[in-house]
């Protein structure tokens, strides 16, 4: 195999934190090559570097054996170094075929995007990227989007393309489909690089796998030495049983009951329609779904963020359909947010004031004074219980690392169900961002709630985890629940082909 | 939706900031001695450019305004309105909104305080009439913040808007009372009659013209920071300027916020207007805010936020304005020289403090 990447003693820090300690990785010609690690292990930050979005404080890069000053994305390209990046970054407003020549016609007056059709379609059914050029992205599933990112890097020029976490938001049959296409690239000669934190696609799927961890490079295997228990001890550097022993559901009360849910969006259209399901006392319920399906929207509906345009809301018996935010939590009902920064973070406040967000109507004996005294002692407690890394609890929470914010707003939303008898917990990927020890614990915590007598209605991008942790799973697609499945009948693909919108053959 | 890229907001949000060796306090006041000297410096070119005498300039300035029992006096006085009104910019910018209607909830405080004087003033004594007037001022400049609350909490107007225009209507009805109907008619200007005895702020320095307003302008500001630090009310204000998504997610009632804070902050602008009419003016007058709305912003930018930082600002500034009218008649330089240096200060501050950010994130 001819060697096309080699870093070396790569190193790189952000203020006071070590991403990157001295981090060696070679990839060779015309293989899968994976890239593993928990979050803040420095998988994407190495690779950001090599892709010339961060410049490294030392170390050194070469690419076909020869030195490569790479210090911008455009150096990268010139290399052949391209790179997909988790979030989808086209223009949602463009076509597919005016995203993939996005910066290629710079200097020019005039787009003419017909000359470049041809060779861009040739190119697509190299690697089996069957998709419509003329379609606004917008109106793309987010697998399809990502094949515009891949063909904008190959049309590019580009011979090592990277992917970070490129499954997150894919249906298993898209990710099926991804994997071909990378597949027919390393089959052709390209470098493939693939950040996860996900085990199972790397032994499907890599030729190779360098394991990082804690800013460290601390292994690197080949396909034949690859085993699932040494790549969990390589990657977190101890055992730990990884199973979350699901407890049998209480039959019985039901606490979420949701019929015929409706809700408008822009212009009209509806977002959520005719949405009926139930989540009984002591059940975790999943939510599965491409993203934008329509989960957002119930999630808000159920929060009261969002003022339904028909169906009820009954929790406990009790409608709360017009309930206000305030009532619904002092029903019981609590909520993780599906995106921690925008939907949940007070970024200039301290950790101890975001952790009473929502409690503070409770945690002050009913008065009109906020009682830092209290707000900091209920703080350093959830610092403890919930291994938040903060400074203390009166440092911003800006400052606070992705996991260590998704570790305060759980602790948030579960010091909300103690202070008023958590009925309901409605969570949204609340363990994203988190290293598996964090996960365990999240998803502990919120086994527990349901344990303890409370629904938990669980909305989340990995269907691994649905499967793992959830008595039931229902199936959302264009705003309504299509399918409805006990654990038992729980099959990946079957699932997967409703979320990508097949009819559901057990509907009456 | 799925396309919509996060990453930059991600970053921003995990990189950290150095914490480390000195205290976030310290950097603060370091920053703002950096650039109290950098100003320094630029003005001092300035006035060098302009031919005039630096040394003298400087001396001129702070002997005008802090030398004499008589500056002290004025410097004091202009303290009162600048850190109401920058008060109010402050609280309103805590809850995410910015308040440019300053001057209007001024006239609007001074108005009904005015109203008020005439109405029952002459039957009245001082103990019960003076609290009044400055009630009034306060109802009357909250009842025009409401306006831009309620428009903004029903309808999602956006408050730069209202406030601005309500600005021009609050003047126009200045004009209107102080030429028509209280309108003093031996002055020819648009002035109205001279307020009842019962309707005037004792004095602080009574031989050099200081009134009292600046310890009403200083209790309040520690109200306000007591109301922003202490109190739920003040917590939910500071959740809904952070980040109002998550604040209506954690139950506080966005549009109940959003009327209060708006309110509360013209009801600081309009007590400031009834100072100035009770303590200063004796009466209404048309040019009663120089201005004071735009150099609120200024200070409350100034004081980044904070009510100590703010009340500090608010005397720099009033210093740099006593100081400014003197300089044309020892200087020689014109008039709008004291603008330039405020205008010097303002982007010197900002300037330091754009650069220690960009340290902070390494």
């Amino acid at each position: 195999m001819a060697e096309r990447v080699h870093m070396s003693g790569i190193g790189k820090r952000f203020g006071e934190t070590v991403a990157l300690a001295g981090v060696d990785f070679t990839a060779a010609r015309g293989e899968i090559h994976g890239l593993l690690g928990e979050n803040g292990a420095g998988k994407t930050t190495l690779m950001n570097v090599l892709s010339g979005l961060y410049r490294a404080d030392r170390g050194q890069i070469a690419i076909d054996g020869v030195a490569a000053a790479i210090s911008a994305p455009s150096d990268a390209l010139r290399h052949g170094i391209g790179m997909v990046h988790q979030h989808v970054e086209l223009i949602p407003t463009f076509s597919a075929l005016e995203n993939v020549l996005l910066g290629r016609e710079g200097g020019r007056l005039w787009l003419r995007p017909e000359r470049h059709r041809e060779d861009i379609e040739a190119l697509a059914a190299r690697f089996g990227l069957a998709l419509d050029l003329d379609v606004e992205v917008r109106r793309l599933a987010v697998g399809v989007q990502q094949k515009v990112e891949i063909l904008r890097s190959l049309y590019r020029g580009v011979g090592i393309l990277i992917l970070d976490e490129p499954t997150t938001m894919l249906t298993p049959q898209e990710v099926d489909t991804l994997f071909g296409t990378l597949r027919a690239m390393a089959d052709q000669g390209l470098t493939v690089v693939f950040i996860t934190h996900k085990i199972r696609e790397i032994l499907a799927n890599c030729d190779r796998v360098t394991v990082m961890r804690g800013g460290l490079q601390v292994a690197t295997l080949a396909r034949a030495e690859m085993d699932e228990g040494r790549l969990i001890e390589l990657m977190i550097g101890e055992r730990l049983q990884s199973s979350s022993p699901i407890a049998q559901a209480s039959s019985g009360d039901v606490v979420l009951d949701v019929r015929d849910l409706a809700v408008q969006g822009e212009r009209g259209r509806p977002v959520l329609a005719d949405c009926t399901f139930r989540v009984g006392a002591g059940e975790v319920v999943g939510v599965a779904g491409v993203a934008g399906n329509g989960q957002r929207e119930l999630a808000d509906a159920l929060a009261g963020a969002l003022r339904p345009a028909g169906g009820r809301i009954l929790l406990g018996g009790r409608d709360v359909t017009a309930a206000s935010v305030r009532t619904r939590i002092a029903a019981g009902l609590v909520v993780i947010p599906e995106d921690r920064i925008a939907d949940g973070l007070l970024p200039g406040l301290s950790v101890a004031e975001n952790l009473v967000l929502g409690l503070h109507p409770f945690a002050f004996g009913g008065g009109l004074s906020f009682d830092r005294g209290r707000a900091r002692a209920l703080a350093r407690e959830a610092i403890a219980e919930y291994a938040i890394r903060a400074r203390s609890e009166d440092a911003m929470a800006v400052e606070l690392s992705g996991g260590n914010i998704q570790k305060v707003l759980v602790a948030r939303a579960m010091a909300q169900a103690r202070a008023v008898g958590g009925r309901l917990l409605v969570a949204t990927n609340p363990t994203r961002g988190l290293d598996v020890r964090a996960t365990e614990f999240v998803r502990r915590r919120c086994l527990a709630f349901a344990e303890a007598g409370g629904g938990v209605l669980l909305f989340s991008e990995d269907l691994d985890e649905l499967r793992q942790l959830c008595h039931r799973i229902v199936v959302m697609f264009r705003g309504a629940i299509v399918a409805d499945f006990r654990r038992e009948r729980f099959d990946p693909y079957a699932i997967g082909r409703l979320m990508a919108g097949a009819a559901n053959p057990a509907a009456p | 939706m799925s396309a919509e890229s996060r990453p930059a907001v991600a970053e921003a949000v995990v990189v950290p900031v150095r914490s480390g060796g000195r205290s976030r306090v310290t950097t603060a006041v370091l920053t703002y001695v950096v650039a109290v000297a950098l100003a320094a410096a630029v003005s001092a070119l300035f006035i060098l450019a302009m031919r005039g005498d630096v040394a003298l300039a400087f001396r001129t300035i702070l002997s005008s305004s802090l030398g004499s029992v008589a500056g002290i006096a004025q410097t004091l006085n202009k303290i009162s309105p600048l850190l109401l009104g920058s008060m109010a910019v402050m609280l309103a910018r805590q809850g995410g909104f910015f308040n440019i209607g300053v001057d209007g909830q001024m006239y609007a405080g001074a108005i009904v305080a005015t109203g008020l004087a005439f109405a029952v003033g002459g039957a009245l004594p001082l103990v019960l009439m003076l609290p009044l007037a400055l009630l009034a001022g306060f109802a009357g400049g909250a009842a025009l913040g409401a306006v831009p609350g309620a428009l903004r909490a029903r309808w999602g107007v956006n408050e730069i808007f209202v406030t601005v225009m309500l600005n021009f209507i609050a003047y126009y009805l200045t004009e209107w009372v102080a030429t028509g109907p209280w309108n003093d008619p031996i002055t020819g200007e648009a002035i109205t009659r001279v307020l009842p005895e019962s309707a005037t702020l004792p004095m602080l320095l009574p031989a050099a013209g200081a009134h009292a307003g600046v310890l009403i302008a200083l209790v309040m500001s520690a109200a306000v920071a007591v109301l922003l630090g202490r109190t739920l009310l003040g917590y939910e204000i500071r959740t809904v300027g952070d980040n109002p998504r998550a604040a209506t997610l954690g139950g506080v009632r966005l549009g109940r916020i959003t009327l209060v804070t708006l309110a509360l902050s013209g009801a600081l602008a309009g007590l400031a207007g009834a100072i100035e009419v009770v303590g200063y003016h004796n009466r209404l007058i048309l040019g009663l805010t120089p201005g004071y709305g735009a150099m609120a912003i200024l200070i409350a930018v100034l004081g980044r936020m904070h009510p100590i930082g703010v009340a500090v600002a608010s005397a720099l500034v009033a210093v740099l304005m006593v100081g400014a009218d003197s300089l044309q008649r020892s200087v020689k330089l014109p008039a709008s020289a004291g603008a330039v240096f405020q205008a010097i200060v303002v982007l010197c501050v900002l300037l330091v403090e754009a650069r220690a950010a960009r340290r902070a994130r390494g």
